[in-house]
Protein backbone atom coordinates (compact mmCIF):
# COMPACT_ATOMS: atom_id res chain seq x y z
CA UNK A 1 0.00 0.00 0.00
CA UNK A 2 1.40 3.42 -1.24
CA UNK A 3 1.29 6.65 0.87
CA UNK A 4 -1.24 8.18 -1.31
CA UNK A 5 -3.93 5.33 -1.43
CA UNK A 6 -3.03 5.04 2.50
CA UNK A 7 -4.02 8.85 2.42
CA UNK A 8 -7.10 8.79 0.59
CA UNK A 9 -8.05 5.96 2.08
CA UNK A 10 -7.77 8.05 5.88
CA UNK A 11 -9.49 10.56 4.18
CA UNK A 12 -12.96 8.53 3.57
CA UNK A 13 -12.99 6.93 6.79
CA UNK A 14 -13.09 10.78 7.93
CA UNK A 15 -15.53 11.21 5.48
CA UNK A 16 -17.32 8.42 6.95
CA UNK A 17 -17.03 9.13 10.82
CA UNK A 18 -18.01 13.06 9.87
CA UNK A 19 -21.74 11.58 8.00
CA UNK A 20 -21.99 9.34 10.85
CA UNK A 21 -21.33 12.13 13.67
CA UNK A 22 -23.75 14.85 11.50
CA UNK A 23 -26.11 12.23 10.68
CA UNK A 24 -26.60 11.13 14.39
CA UNK A 25 -26.86 15.06 15.89
CA UNK A 26 -28.87 15.76 13.09
CA UNK A 27 -31.03 12.98 13.45
CA UNK A 28 -31.10 12.18 10.50
CA UNK A 29 -30.59 8.15 11.14
CA UNK A 30 -33.32 6.27 9.21
CA UNK A 31 -35.11 4.00 12.16
CA UNK A 32 -36.69 1.10 9.85
CA UNK A 33 -33.32 1.04 7.95
CA UNK A 34 -31.05 0.64 11.95
CA UNK A 35 -33.84 -2.22 12.69
CA UNK A 36 -33.23 -3.99 9.53
CA UNK A 37 -29.59 -3.84 9.74
CA UNK A 38 -29.31 -5.05 13.49
CA UNK A 39 -31.52 -7.95 12.60
CA UNK A 40 -29.81 -8.80 9.38
CA UNK A 41 -26.22 -8.23 10.82
CA UNK A 42 -27.71 -10.61 14.12
CA UNK A 43 -29.08 -13.44 12.27
CA UNK A 44 -26.63 -13.92 9.27
CA UNK A 45 -23.92 -13.82 12.13
CA UNK A 46 -25.63 -15.74 15.29
CA UNK A 47 -25.08 -20.00 13.62
CA UNK A 48 -21.39 -19.11 12.82
CA UNK A 49 -20.39 -17.03 15.93
CA UNK A 50 -22.39 -19.99 18.42
CA UNK A 51 -19.83 -22.51 16.32
CA UNK A 52 -16.20 -20.51 16.78
CA UNK A 53 -17.33 -20.01 20.55
CA UNK A 54 -17.37 -23.35 21.13
CA UNK A 55 -14.64 -24.36 19.30
CA UNK A 56 -12.72 -21.08 20.65
CA UNK A 57 -13.52 -22.36 24.08
CA UNK A 58 -12.40 -26.00 23.13
CA UNK A 59 -8.78 -24.91 21.98
CA UNK A 60 -8.27 -22.68 25.14
CA UNK A 61 -9.33 -25.29 27.19
CA UNK A 62 -6.72 -27.75 25.87
CA UNK A 63 -4.23 -25.05 25.79
CA UNK A 64 -4.86 -23.98 28.96
CA UNK A 65 -5.15 -27.75 30.11
CA UNK A 66 -1.45 -28.54 28.79
CA UNK A 67 -0.13 -25.82 31.02
CA UNK A 68 -2.00 -27.44 33.93
CA UNK A 69 -1.47 -30.75 32.69
CA UNK A 70 2.53 -30.13 33.90
CA UNK A 71 1.97 -28.15 37.18
CA UNK A 72 -0.81 -30.86 38.22
CA UNK A 73 -3.11 -27.40 39.55
CA UNK A 74 -5.65 -28.11 38.22
CA UNK A 75 -7.93 -25.48 40.24
CA UNK A 76 -6.21 -23.21 37.98
CA UNK A 77 -8.19 -24.24 34.80
CA UNK A 78 -10.96 -21.90 34.90
CA UNK A 79 -9.26 -19.18 35.83
CA UNK A 80 -6.50 -19.73 32.96
CA UNK A 81 -9.78 -20.10 30.99
CA UNK A 82 -11.70 -17.42 31.92
CA UNK A 83 -9.17 -14.67 31.55
CA UNK A 84 -7.71 -16.11 28.26
CA UNK A 85 -11.42 -16.61 26.59
CA UNK A 86 -13.58 -13.84 28.19
CA UNK A 87 -10.97 -10.82 27.57
CA UNK A 88 -8.89 -11.90 24.53
CA UNK A 89 -9.52 -15.03 22.66
CA UNK A 90 -13.29 -14.70 22.53
CA UNK A 91 -13.35 -10.97 20.97
CA UNK A 92 -10.59 -12.29 18.97
CA UNK A 93 -11.79 -15.14 17.14
CA UNK A 94 -15.79 -13.98 16.99
CA UNK A 95 -14.27 -10.57 15.59
CA UNK A 96 -12.19 -12.10 12.84
CA UNK A 97 -15.50 -14.64 11.93
CA UNK A 98 -17.71 -11.37 12.21
CA UNK A 99 -15.33 -9.10 9.84
CA UNK A 100 -15.76 -12.05 7.46
CA UNK A 101 -19.06 -12.84 7.68
CA UNK A 102 -20.59 -9.50 8.37
CA UNK A 103 -17.55 -7.55 6.83
CA UNK A 104 -17.01 -8.78 3.82
CA UNK A 105 -21.12 -9.07 3.07
CA UNK A 106 -21.23 -5.26 3.80
CA UNK A 107 -18.58 -4.55 1.58
CA UNK A 108 -19.84 -6.81 -1.18
CA UNK A 109 -23.44 -5.51 -0.93
CA UNK A 110 -22.38 -1.64 -0.61
CA UNK A 111 -19.97 -2.70 -3.77
CA UNK A 112 -22.46 -4.37 -5.52
CA UNK A 113 -25.15 -1.17 -5.45
CA UNK A 114 -22.06 0.82 -6.17
CA UNK A 115 -21.44 -0.84 -9.81
CA UNK A 116 -25.15 -1.40 -10.35
CA UNK A 117 -26.06 2.68 -10.10
CA UNK A 118 -28.17 2.06 -7.10
CA UNK A 119 -25.95 4.58 -4.77
CA UNK A 120 -27.07 7.39 -7.84
CA UNK A 121 -30.07 6.18 -7.87
CA UNK A 122 -30.60 6.75 -4.15
CA UNK A 123 -28.72 10.57 -4.63
CA UNK A 124 -31.53 10.94 -7.35
CA UNK A 125 -33.75 10.57 -5.10
CA UNK A 126 -32.44 13.53 -2.62
CA UNK A 127 -31.21 10.43 -0.09
CA UNK A 128 -27.71 11.01 0.60
CA UNK A 129 -26.21 7.40 0.82
CA UNK A 130 -23.79 8.33 3.48
CA UNK A 131 -26.53 9.30 5.99
CA UNK A 132 -28.65 6.25 4.59
CA UNK A 133 -26.79 3.49 4.23
CA UNK A 134 -23.44 3.92 6.61
CA UNK A 135 -25.03 4.94 9.91
CA UNK A 136 -27.56 2.39 10.89
CA UNK A 137 -25.00 -0.59 9.51
CA UNK A 138 -21.95 1.30 11.58
CA UNK A 139 -24.30 1.33 14.27
CA UNK A 140 -25.61 -2.15 14.33
CA UNK A 141 -22.05 -3.87 14.08
CA UNK A 142 -21.46 -1.83 17.42
CA UNK A 143 -24.19 -2.76 19.17
CA UNK A 144 -24.34 -6.69 17.83
CA UNK A 145 -21.15 -7.09 17.95
CA UNK A 146 -21.00 -6.56 21.55
CA UNK A 147 -24.08 -8.36 21.77
CA UNK A 148 -22.75 -11.48 20.23
CA UNK A 149 -19.60 -11.85 22.31
CA UNK A 150 -22.02 -11.88 25.41
CA UNK A 151 -23.81 -14.83 23.41
CA UNK A 152 -20.46 -16.36 22.29
CA UNK A 153 -18.69 -15.96 25.61
CA UNK A 154 -21.84 -18.43 27.42
CA UNK A 155 -21.33 -20.64 24.21
CA UNK A 156 -17.29 -20.64 25.08
CA UNK A 157 -17.70 -21.38 28.69
CA UNK A 158 -19.91 -24.68 27.88
CA UNK A 159 -17.45 -25.58 25.43
CA UNK A 160 -14.19 -25.04 27.81
CA UNK A 161 -16.19 -27.09 30.33
CA UNK A 162 -17.43 -29.95 28.34
CA UNK A 163 -13.51 -29.97 26.84
CA UNK A 164 -11.94 -29.71 30.13
CA UNK A 165 -14.14 -32.46 31.38
CA UNK A 166 -13.78 -34.96 28.67
CA UNK A 167 -9.73 -34.57 27.89
CA UNK A 168 -8.36 -33.58 30.86
CA UNK A 169 -10.87 -34.37 33.83
CA UNK A 170 -11.70 -31.60 35.40
CA UNK A 171 -14.89 -31.60 36.84
CA UNK A 172 -16.58 -28.71 35.77
CA UNK A 173 -17.47 -27.41 39.51
CA UNK A 174 -14.21 -27.02 40.09
CA UNK A 175 -13.43 -25.65 36.99
CA UNK A 176 -16.78 -22.91 37.64
CA UNK A 177 -15.74 -21.84 41.01
CA UNK A 178 -11.86 -21.39 39.93
CA UNK A 179 -13.53 -18.98 37.30
CA UNK A 180 -15.32 -17.23 39.65
CA UNK A 181 -12.91 -16.92 42.40
CA UNK A 182 -10.57 -15.28 40.27
CA UNK A 183 -11.99 -13.52 36.89
CA UNK A 184 -13.60 -10.64 37.79
CA UNK A 185 -15.91 -8.74 36.71
CA UNK A 186 -13.64 -6.14 34.80
CA UNK A 187 -12.26 -8.69 32.37
CA UNK A 188 -15.51 -9.21 30.76
CA UNK A 189 -16.42 -5.50 30.49
CA UNK A 190 -12.70 -5.52 29.11
CA UNK A 191 -13.46 -8.02 26.65
CA UNK A 192 -17.15 -5.95 25.67
CA UNK A 193 -15.31 -2.92 25.00
CA UNK A 194 -12.99 -4.12 22.54
CA UNK A 195 -16.14 -5.90 21.07
CA UNK A 196 -17.59 -2.67 20.39
CA UNK A 197 -14.19 -0.96 19.04
CA UNK A 198 -14.16 -3.83 16.49
CA UNK A 199 -17.80 -3.56 15.52
CA UNK A 200 -17.08 -0.39 15.15
CA UNK A 201 -13.86 -0.86 12.87
CA UNK A 202 -15.02 -3.62 10.38
CA UNK A 203 -17.90 -1.37 9.95
CA UNK A 204 -16.34 1.48 9.10
CA UNK A 205 -13.16 -0.38 7.31
CA UNK A 206 -16.17 -2.60 5.61
CA UNK A 207 -18.46 0.76 4.56
CA UNK A 208 -14.93 2.50 2.89
CA UNK A 209 -13.97 -0.28 0.60
CA UNK A 210 -17.76 -1.51 -0.55
CA UNK A 211 -18.24 2.67 -1.14
CA UNK A 212 -15.29 3.05 -3.03
CA UNK A 213 -15.54 -0.37 -5.53
CA UNK A 214 -15.02 0.71 -9.56
CA UNK A 215 -14.72 -1.96 -12.30
CA UNK A 216 -18.02 -4.46 -12.08
CA UNK A 217 -17.43 -7.86 -10.48
CA UNK A 218 -13.60 -7.89 -10.71
CA UNK A 219 -14.03 -4.21 -8.44
CA UNK A 220 -15.88 -5.94 -5.53
CA UNK A 221 -13.91 -9.27 -5.19
CA UNK A 222 -11.14 -7.17 -4.56
CA UNK A 223 -13.04 -4.94 -2.43
CA UNK A 224 -13.93 -7.58 -0.24
CA UNK A 225 -10.28 -9.06 -0.45
CA UNK A 226 -8.89 -5.55 1.29
CA UNK A 227 -12.22 -4.91 3.63
CA UNK A 228 -11.52 -7.96 5.49
CA UNK A 229 -7.58 -7.63 5.40
CA UNK A 230 -8.07 -3.92 6.84
CA UNK A 231 -10.18 -5.27 9.25
CA UNK A 232 -8.28 -7.58 10.61
CA UNK A 233 -4.86 -5.05 10.48
CA UNK A 234 -7.08 -2.73 12.73
CA UNK A 235 -8.73 -5.66 15.08
CA UNK A 236 -5.70 -6.19 16.13
CA UNK A 237 -4.56 -2.85 16.38
CA UNK A 238 -7.38 -1.79 18.72
CA UNK A 239 -6.84 -4.89 20.66
CA UNK A 240 -3.36 -3.84 21.19
CA UNK A 241 -4.38 -0.56 22.03
CA UNK A 242 -7.35 -1.54 24.47
CA UNK A 243 -4.96 -4.64 26.67
CA UNK A 244 -2.23 -1.37 27.01
CA UNK A 245 -4.76 1.13 28.38
CA UNK A 246 -6.73 -0.93 30.63
CA UNK A 247 -5.39 -3.39 32.27
CA UNK B 1 -28.82 -30.76 4.23
CA UNK B 2 -29.67 -27.55 1.60
CA UNK B 3 -28.84 -27.95 -2.18
CA UNK B 4 -26.89 -25.21 -1.72
CA UNK B 5 -24.43 -27.61 0.42
CA UNK B 6 -24.99 -30.52 -1.58
CA UNK B 7 -23.57 -28.13 -4.81
CA UNK B 8 -20.67 -27.22 -2.94
CA UNK B 9 -19.26 -30.48 -1.38
CA UNK B 10 -19.95 -31.96 -5.03
CA UNK B 11 -17.59 -29.22 -6.26
CA UNK B 12 -15.14 -29.49 -3.55
CA UNK B 13 -15.34 -33.59 -4.50
CA UNK B 14 -14.78 -32.51 -8.35
CA UNK B 15 -11.92 -30.43 -6.47
CA UNK B 16 -10.13 -32.97 -4.91
CA UNK B 17 -10.23 -35.64 -7.66
CA UNK B 18 -8.98 -33.33 -10.04
CA UNK B 19 -6.15 -32.08 -7.87
CA UNK B 20 -4.94 -35.77 -7.18
CA UNK B 21 -5.34 -36.71 -10.95
CA UNK B 22 -1.70 -37.41 -13.08
CA UNK B 23 -1.01 -33.74 -14.13
CA UNK B 24 2.04 -32.96 -17.11
CA UNK B 25 4.31 -30.14 -15.53
CA UNK B 26 5.67 -27.77 -18.07
CA UNK B 27 7.39 -24.95 -18.09
CA UNK B 28 4.21 -22.84 -17.98
CA UNK B 29 2.93 -24.74 -14.87
CA UNK B 30 6.16 -24.20 -13.05
CA UNK B 31 5.97 -20.43 -13.55
CA UNK B 32 2.16 -20.73 -12.15
CA UNK B 33 3.38 -22.46 -9.26
CA UNK B 34 6.59 -19.55 -8.52
CA UNK B 35 4.00 -16.71 -9.00
CA UNK B 36 1.23 -18.35 -6.65
CA UNK B 37 4.30 -18.66 -4.23
CA UNK B 38 4.86 -15.28 -4.66
CA UNK B 39 0.77 -14.22 -4.13
CA UNK B 40 0.47 -16.52 -0.79
CA UNK B 41 4.04 -15.89 1.04
CA UNK B 42 6.23 -13.06 0.08
CA UNK B 43 3.12 -10.81 -0.01
CA UNK B 44 1.77 -11.93 2.81
CA UNK B 45 4.60 -11.79 4.87
CA UNK B 46 4.32 -8.13 5.86
CA UNK B 47 1.07 -8.50 6.75
CA UNK B 48 1.16 -11.46 9.02
CA UNK B 49 4.34 -10.10 10.91
CA UNK B 50 2.34 -7.18 11.89
CA UNK B 51 -0.30 -8.87 13.16
CA UNK B 52 1.73 -11.42 15.08
CA UNK B 53 4.33 -8.80 15.90
CA UNK B 54 0.46 -7.02 17.95
CA UNK B 55 -0.23 -10.66 19.04
CA UNK B 56 2.93 -10.98 20.91
CA UNK B 57 2.65 -7.83 22.97
CA UNK B 58 -0.87 -8.38 23.39
CA UNK B 59 0.10 -11.92 25.46
CA UNK B 60 2.87 -10.20 26.92
CA UNK B 61 0.99 -8.01 28.78
CA UNK B 62 -1.96 -10.15 29.74
CA UNK B 63 0.08 -12.30 31.19
CA UNK B 64 2.76 -9.47 32.68
CA UNK B 65 -0.26 -7.96 34.51
CA UNK B 66 -1.87 -11.06 35.74
CA UNK B 67 1.10 -12.82 37.19
CA UNK B 68 2.14 -9.25 38.68
CA UNK B 69 -1.34 -9.35 40.74
CA UNK B 70 -1.64 -13.11 41.42
CA UNK B 71 1.58 -14.19 42.10
CA UNK B 72 3.69 -10.78 42.54
CA UNK B 73 6.54 -11.65 39.93
CA UNK B 74 6.40 -11.40 36.03
CA UNK B 75 9.60 -12.64 35.21
CA UNK B 76 7.66 -16.35 35.13
CA UNK B 77 5.47 -15.22 32.05
CA UNK B 78 7.94 -15.67 28.87
CA UNK B 79 8.80 -18.83 29.74
CA UNK B 80 4.98 -19.83 29.99
CA UNK B 81 4.13 -17.89 27.04
CA UNK B 82 6.50 -19.08 24.11
CA UNK B 83 5.29 -22.67 24.42
CA UNK B 84 2.01 -21.09 23.90
CA UNK B 85 3.34 -18.89 21.31
CA UNK B 86 4.98 -21.96 18.57
CA UNK B 87 2.00 -24.12 19.34
CA UNK B 88 -1.07 -22.38 19.58
CA UNK B 89 -1.16 -18.74 18.56
CA UNK B 90 1.48 -18.89 15.63
CA UNK B 91 0.11 -21.12 13.44
CA UNK B 92 -3.76 -20.37 14.17
CA UNK B 93 -3.19 -16.86 13.66
CA UNK B 94 -0.94 -17.10 10.67
CA UNK B 95 -3.47 -19.84 9.53
CA UNK B 96 -6.55 -17.14 9.99
CA UNK B 97 -4.50 -14.30 8.19
CA UNK B 98 -3.82 -16.70 5.50
CA UNK B 99 -7.36 -17.53 5.41
CA UNK B 100 -8.81 -13.84 4.95
CA UNK B 101 -5.63 -12.69 2.39
CA UNK B 102 -4.93 -15.28 0.39
CA UNK B 103 -8.59 -17.21 1.05
CA UNK B 104 -10.61 -14.12 -0.14
CA UNK B 105 -8.36 -13.08 -2.72
CA UNK B 106 -8.05 -16.55 -4.83
CA UNK B 107 -11.94 -16.78 -4.67
CA UNK B 108 -12.35 -13.36 -5.58
CA UNK B 109 -9.96 -13.85 -8.09
CA UNK B 110 -11.43 -16.98 -9.66
CA UNK B 111 -14.98 -16.43 -9.09
CA UNK B 112 -14.80 -12.74 -11.36
CA UNK B 113 -13.15 -14.94 -13.79
CA UNK B 114 -16.52 -17.37 -13.49
CA UNK B 115 -18.57 -14.53 -13.89
CA UNK B 116 -16.81 -12.54 -17.01
CA UNK B 117 -16.26 -16.27 -18.38
CA UNK B 118 -13.04 -16.82 -18.02
CA UNK B 119 -13.24 -19.96 -17.11
CA UNK B 120 -15.37 -21.22 -19.64
CA UNK B 121 -12.16 -19.53 -22.33
CA UNK B 122 -10.17 -21.82 -19.77
CA UNK B 123 -12.42 -25.15 -20.40
CA UNK B 124 -12.71 -24.55 -24.35
CA UNK B 125 -8.61 -24.45 -24.51
CA UNK B 126 -8.92 -28.08 -23.11
CA UNK B 127 -7.06 -26.53 -20.29
CA UNK B 128 -8.54 -27.76 -16.68
CA UNK B 129 -9.75 -24.79 -15.02
CA UNK B 130 -8.64 -26.53 -11.27
CA UNK B 131 -5.17 -27.68 -11.88
CA UNK B 132 -4.69 -23.96 -13.65
CA UNK B 133 -6.20 -21.74 -10.75
CA UNK B 134 -6.37 -23.74 -7.57
CA UNK B 135 -3.45 -26.37 -7.34
CA UNK B 136 -0.74 -24.33 -7.57
CA UNK B 137 -1.48 -21.99 -5.04
CA UNK B 138 -2.62 -25.68 -2.97
CA UNK B 139 0.87 -26.55 -3.41
CA UNK B 140 2.37 -23.39 -2.57
CA UNK B 141 0.25 -22.55 0.55
CA UNK B 142 1.25 -26.07 1.70
CA UNK B 143 5.13 -25.38 1.47
CA UNK B 144 4.24 -21.28 2.46
CA UNK B 145 1.86 -21.31 5.76
CA UNK B 146 4.50 -23.00 7.81
CA UNK B 147 7.19 -20.86 6.99
CA UNK B 148 4.70 -18.22 7.71
CA UNK B 149 4.03 -19.75 10.90
CA UNK B 150 8.19 -19.48 11.49
CA UNK B 151 7.75 -15.79 10.23
CA UNK B 152 5.00 -15.25 12.84
CA UNK B 153 6.38 -16.89 15.73
CA UNK B 154 9.70 -15.02 15.39
CA UNK B 155 7.57 -12.03 15.05
CA UNK B 156 5.59 -12.48 18.26
CA UNK B 157 8.76 -13.49 20.26
CA UNK B 158 10.22 -10.50 19.69
CA UNK B 159 7.42 -8.19 20.04
CA UNK B 160 6.75 -9.57 23.38
CA UNK B 161 10.60 -10.00 24.07
CA UNK B 162 10.26 -5.91 23.55
CA UNK B 163 7.11 -5.42 25.53
CA UNK B 164 8.83 -7.60 28.33
CA UNK B 165 11.49 -5.21 28.77
CA UNK B 166 10.11 -1.82 28.48
CA UNK B 167 7.18 -2.62 30.40
CA UNK B 168 7.70 -5.47 32.67
CA UNK B 169 11.54 -4.74 33.01
CA UNK B 170 12.07 -8.18 32.29
CA UNK B 171 15.73 -8.93 30.83
CA UNK B 172 15.36 -10.30 27.66
CA UNK B 173 17.68 -13.71 28.51
CA UNK B 174 14.82 -14.17 31.21
CA UNK B 175 12.01 -13.61 28.89
CA UNK B 176 13.97 -16.37 26.23
CA UNK B 177 14.02 -19.60 28.50
CA UNK B 178 13.16 -22.00 26.79
CA UNK B 179 12.75 -24.78 29.13
CA UNK B 180 9.24 -25.55 29.10
CA UNK B 181 9.45 -25.86 24.90
CA UNK B 182 9.56 -29.05 24.31
CA UNK B 183 9.76 -31.09 20.29
CA UNK B 184 5.97 -32.24 20.69
CA UNK B 185 5.19 -27.85 20.52
CA UNK B 186 6.94 -27.36 16.98
CA UNK B 187 5.45 -30.84 15.90
CA UNK B 188 1.83 -29.36 16.92
CA UNK B 189 2.97 -26.23 15.05
CA UNK B 190 4.07 -28.14 12.03
CA UNK B 191 1.02 -30.77 11.80
CA UNK B 192 -1.08 -27.70 12.34
CA UNK B 193 0.13 -25.07 9.65
CA UNK B 194 0.46 -27.83 6.95
CA UNK B 195 -3.20 -28.86 7.51
CA UNK B 196 -3.97 -25.52 7.69
CA UNK B 197 -2.31 -24.75 4.27
CA UNK B 198 -3.80 -27.84 2.84
CA UNK B 199 -7.57 -26.82 3.41
CA UNK B 200 -7.04 -23.16 2.99
CA UNK B 201 -6.82 -23.05 -0.88
CA UNK B 202 -8.78 -26.13 -1.36
CA UNK B 203 -12.22 -24.40 0.48
CA UNK B 204 -10.87 -20.89 -1.06
CA UNK B 205 -10.79 -22.24 -4.43
CA UNK B 206 -14.23 -24.33 -4.81
CA UNK B 207 -16.29 -21.15 -3.59
CA UNK B 208 -14.42 -19.46 -6.13
CA UNK B 209 -15.70 -22.17 -8.69
CA UNK B 210 -18.98 -22.39 -7.22
CA UNK B 211 -20.02 -18.45 -8.03
CA UNK B 212 -22.55 -17.67 -9.94
CA UNK B 213 -24.86 -13.79 -10.61
CA UNK B 214 -22.57 -11.19 -11.25
CA UNK B 215 -20.97 -9.35 -8.92
CA UNK B 216 -23.60 -10.04 -6.13
CA UNK B 217 -22.26 -13.47 -6.67
CA UNK B 218 -18.82 -12.64 -6.53
CA UNK B 219 -19.25 -10.87 -3.19
CA UNK B 220 -21.00 -14.32 -2.07
CA UNK B 221 -18.38 -16.17 -3.13
CA UNK B 222 -15.86 -14.23 -1.18
CA UNK B 223 -17.70 -13.21 1.82
CA UNK B 224 -18.05 -17.54 2.07
CA UNK B 225 -14.39 -18.27 1.16
CA UNK B 226 -13.50 -15.88 4.38
CA UNK B 227 -16.05 -17.55 6.79
CA UNK B 228 -15.71 -21.13 5.75
CA UNK B 229 -11.68 -21.31 5.45
CA UNK B 230 -11.45 -19.55 8.60
CA UNK B 231 -14.15 -21.94 10.43
CA UNK B 232 -11.94 -24.76 9.10
CA UNK B 233 -8.84 -23.62 10.77
CA UNK B 234 -11.00 -23.14 14.03
CA UNK B 235 -11.62 -26.54 13.87
CA UNK B 236 -8.69 -28.26 12.86
CA UNK B 237 -7.06 -25.94 15.03
CA UNK B 238 -9.30 -28.07 18.08
CA UNK B 239 -8.76 -31.50 16.84
CA UNK B 240 -5.01 -31.47 16.60
CA UNK B 241 -4.79 -29.56 19.81
CA UNK B 242 -7.13 -32.57 21.46
CA UNK B 243 -5.31 -34.87 19.95
CA UNK B 244 -1.60 -33.75 20.86
CA UNK B 245 -2.71 -33.07 24.19
CA UNK B 246 -3.76 -36.70 24.78
CA UNK B 247 -0.01 -37.58 22.95
CA UNK B 248 1.11 -35.88 26.12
Amino acid sequence: MSWGSFVRSADEMLTLILALVTGALGGRFDARETWQQLYLVGVRSLPIVIVTAIFAGGISAIQVSAHVVRFQAYDAVGWGFGFVVFRELGPLLIGLMFSGRVGAFNAAELGTMKVTEQLDALRVLAINPLNYLVGPRIVAMVVMMTALVMVGNVFALLGGMLTAQVLVDVDPMVFWISLTDYVRPVDLFNGLVKAGLFGFVIGLVSCRHGLAVDGGAPGVGRAVNQAVVASALGIFCFDYLVTAILP
Amino acid sequence: MSAQTRVFLGNMAFVIKKMMGRKKTDRASRLRFWSALNDVGINSVFFIVITLGFVGTIMMLHGGYQAARIIGDSNLVGPQILPLMIRQLGPTLAGLMVATRVGTGMAARIGSMVVTEQVDALRLSNACPVNYLITPSWHAALVMVPILSIFGITAAFFSGMLTAYVVFETAPGVYADWSFVSGLDAVEALIKSISFGAVIPLIAGTCGLSTHGGSAGVGRATTNAVVLSSLAVIILDFFIGALILGLR
